[in-house]
């Protein structure tokens, strides 16, 4: 165990870090019982890092590796991969066909450094055949898939872990607001004793754009301060999608690093940013990938979903 | 319109959300934790303890222990069972008259007598009875929306047996912001009181020889007999039907509606209580016992509201109840739980409850009438009202143990439902008041 703990706010609540997912992971604690806070602590850690360790695409040796190398044969897979493939299987319907955690391997054609750089059409062409949740066969214990096809977890696996510590932390303190914040993936257990809300520093996008652009002309460095924007959150679910640092500029078009599984090509004239809040970190997760997935027409599809959202362009 | 494109696929995920996070297969592989604390986790078996005492003033009291033991197999396949052991002993009304003269009766038994002081509500005070029920109860989901129980439920008393199974089933609707539920049961009972049944409306037999009655003293034995039912019905079936809804109206709102449908057959009549049959004068001149038609049906419809403030929960419920016995009723309760600290809430609660008498009810009958067909001079079934107090304090301990206390005040007003007293019964208390208390302590672990 590596994380870290400290009583914050005149001993109001603890904050726990640790590192885990590419990630600074925090879970604020409202108590003052050291020892629960130890205990929470070692077991949040262990989950956050069970499920990296799990789904995690850059390791060979677990159920992701396993499935993106079972050279077509149906996989046996166990009960919790197979909840969390029959959820993204959902998702997939629900958008039709939008959000497809089948999508990644068109990675292999895009790198989203911010430059020029785009696919070209023989690229993508060869690898959309690989893509298509529809290919996919799910049952509650097997998974089978053509080969060359892969899947990554990444659009769901870490407000997944999220929405798990919030369960172990919820089993362990059932009477204590809990507020679980995986790089700006955020669950709160239950509300605070006297109502207070939760305040927490999430990125804001067009902030840093600006404060860039400023800092450069101005030729002095920039305050971190001025990247975060304050939100208060009382219960329930936040998360972010976006594409603040991963992007490409042709022609004065903005590829965002979300791909159209359909085409190939990256979205364009999307928010940089979208934060929802809903009752689930995993649920707001999943709405803000398929606004993003709207493109210009993400707030109209929020809209649509009579959701709290933030979206900075 | 831009909105008119995009559907609301927010419920559908939510819904999703739940599914993926109800399957408690994620809380499983918990832990390799360097902790060695005990996790408590929802697979083990959660037991309620708790022991209850009942006390009327100068009546009835109960002493009940209640053991509820409740185990989630995962995925809420849950069973539970409950056990419930308790005794009673003390006087109960048995229906007559006061006199302004002390009054011999006999006991249900045949064997023995007991004696009603003047001015005194005649109380028969050989009421004792332990009873055991045991209940088992398992609920499983049979999709994402369904959910099935079914249990079952014995009950043994001294004079009294009964076997009760049911089946409910549960869907939710609406992303589980609406449940609706319909359950049946179906409930088998036998009798067998001490003494056997009376025959309906025959005279009870006062033995008034000077000294003991006894088994030496045939002529009585004899005449007890004959008012004694030679076979007939000592069972009783009832069937239970009930619909209800439960919609979330909101973040802090909860509400529920309930019909049920009741309908008893079989032998209804309580073997214990007398009607009294008096002269012009209200002087007693003997007691019939009483009479019950063998059908009953209730409808009743319950509504019930909880409100959750910040931390506050608030509760009020109504419940409306009628028969073909004519017995109407209200009930209003209202609970307020309010926390005391984090770990701690005291609840205080007041109910109302009002009921109309049964058409058969009488308080005594005048010898210048005809006997009615059916009888009745239990208070139980006259007109009444109800007040109960209580209060409720809990405690949740480190270990998620608990404990709580629980206590309740409870008067009880028979009321005169349109009868004009005779005689003597002018100046006597036809309708006293019943007070109780009842205090139960609760350990759940």
């Amino acid at each position: 165990m590596h994380y870290t703990f400290k009583q914050l706010n005149k001993g109001s609540f603890y904050c726990i870090q640790f590192q885990a997912m590419a990630s600074l992971c925090e879970v604020l604690v409202e108590t003052q019982n050291a020892e629960l806070v130890y205990k929470i602590g070692c077991l949040a850690e262990a989950e956050a890092k069970r499920i990296e360790a799990k789904f995690s695409r850059y390791t060979n040796n677990n159920v992701c590796y396993a499935i993106n190398n079972a050279q077509g044969k149906p996989l046996a897979i166990d009960t919790e991969t197979a909840s969390l493939l029959h959820f993204a299987a959902q998702c997939y319907e629900m958008s039709d066909g939008m959000f497809d955690v089948t999508s990644g391997i068109l990675r292999r054609a895009w790198t989203f450094d911010g430059s020029n750089r785009l696919a070209t059409q023989a690229q993508i062409s060869t690898l959309l055949p690989l893509v298509g949740w529809q290919q996919v066969t799910l049952t509650d214990h097997t998974l089978q898939m053509p080969t060359g096809m892969e899947i990554d977890f990444g659009g769901i696996g870490k407000e997944y872990a999220v929405n798990c510590v919030a369960q172990i932390c919820t089993q362990q303190a059932p009477d204590i607001s809990i507020l679980i914040n995986f790089g700006g993936d955020i669950q709160v257990t239950q509300a605070r004793k006297n109502k207070q809300a939760w305040q927490i520093g999430i990125e804001d996008p067009t902030f840093k754009a600006d404060a860039k652009i400023k800092a450069n002309a101005a030729s002095k460095p920039l305050k971190t301060e001025l990247a975060i924007k304050q939100i208060n959150i009382q219960q329930g679910g936040l998360a972010t999608s976006g594409d603040a640092r991963r992007y490409l500029l042709h022609n004065h078009i903005r590829y965002s690093h979300i791909l159209n599984p359909k085409t190939g090509w990256p979205i364009t004239n999307a928010p940089h940013s979208i934060t929802v809040a809903t009752a689930h970190c995993i649920q707001a997760g999943c709405l803000a990938t398929m606004a993003l997935l709207q493109g210009e027409h993400a707030e109209a599809f929020l809209d649509a979903q009579k959701v709290k959202y933030w979206s900075y362009h | 319109m831009q909105l008119a494109k995009f559907k609301n696929i927010n419920a559908l995920l939510a819904t999703a959300t739940c599914s993926l996070f109800s399957n408690t297969v994620l809380a499983t592989p918990l832990m390799n934790a360097s902790d060695n604390s005990d996790i408590h986790n929802d697979n083990s078996w959660k037991i309620d303890t708790a022991l209850m005492y009942y006390a009327e003033t100068d009546r009835v009291s109960a002493l009940e222990g209640i053991i509820a033991a409740k185990k989630d197999f995962g995925e809420e396949h849950i069973l539970s069972g409950k056990l419930v052991f308790d005794t009673l002993t003390g006087a109960s009304a048995s229906g007559a008259v006061p006199q302004k003269t002390p009054q011999t009766y006999t006991r249900p038994s045949g064997k023995a007598q007991y004696r009603t002081p003047s001015n005194t509500t005649p109380l028969d005070d050989t009421f004792r009875d332990t009873r055991l029920q045991f209940n088992v109860q398992w609920s499983q989901p049979i999709s994402e929306q369904d959910k099935i129980s079914t249990g079952i439920q014995l009950s043994r008393e001294y004079d009294y047996q009964s076997i009760a199974v049911n089946g409910g089933y549960t869907r939710e609707l609406n992303q589980k912001n609406t449940a609706i539920f319909t359950g049946l049961s179906f409930a088998f009972d036998t009798l067998a009181p001490e003494g056997g049944r009376p025959v309906p409306l025959s005279a009870m037999v006062v033995d008034n020889t000077e000294g003991i009655s006894g088994d030496n003293n045939i002529s009585f034995k004899d005449a007890f007999e004959a008012t004694r039912q030679q076979g007939g019905e000592n069972t009783r079936n009832t069937v239970d039907l009930m619909f209800g809804v439960t919609q979330v109206i909101n973040r802090r709102w909860i509400m529920q509606l309930n019909y049920g449908y009741s309908q008893v057959d079989g032998y209804l009549t309580d073997p214990f209580k007398v009607v009294s049959v008096v002269n012009d004068q209200g002087d007693a001149l003997n007691q019939l016992h009483e009479n019950r038609p063998s059908e009953r049906t209730k409808h009743n419809i319950y509504w019930q509201n909880k409100a959750h403030f910040d931390e506050a929960v608030f509760d009020l419920s109504y419940r409306y109840s009628f028969d073909d016995w004519k017995i109407s009723s209200h009930a209003i309760e209202s609970k307020l739980r309010w926390p005391l600290t984090s770990s701690t809430y005291i609840q205080p609660s007041i109910r109302y409850y009002q009921q109309d008498a049964a058409e058969f009810y009488t308080p005594f009958i005048t010898d210048d009438q005809p006997i009615p067909e059916y009888a009745s001079a239990d208070y139980r079934i006259g007109k009444l009202t109800t007040m109960t107090f209580g209060a409720k304090y809990l405690q949740e301990l480190e270990n998620n143990h608990s404990w709580g206390v629980r206590m309740e005040y409870y008067i009880q007003t028979p009321k005169n439902a349109g009868f004009e007293a005779v005689g003597q019964l002018q100046d006597l208390e036809l309708y006293e008041e019943v007070k109780a208390f009842v205090v139960q302590f609760n350990y759940s672990f």
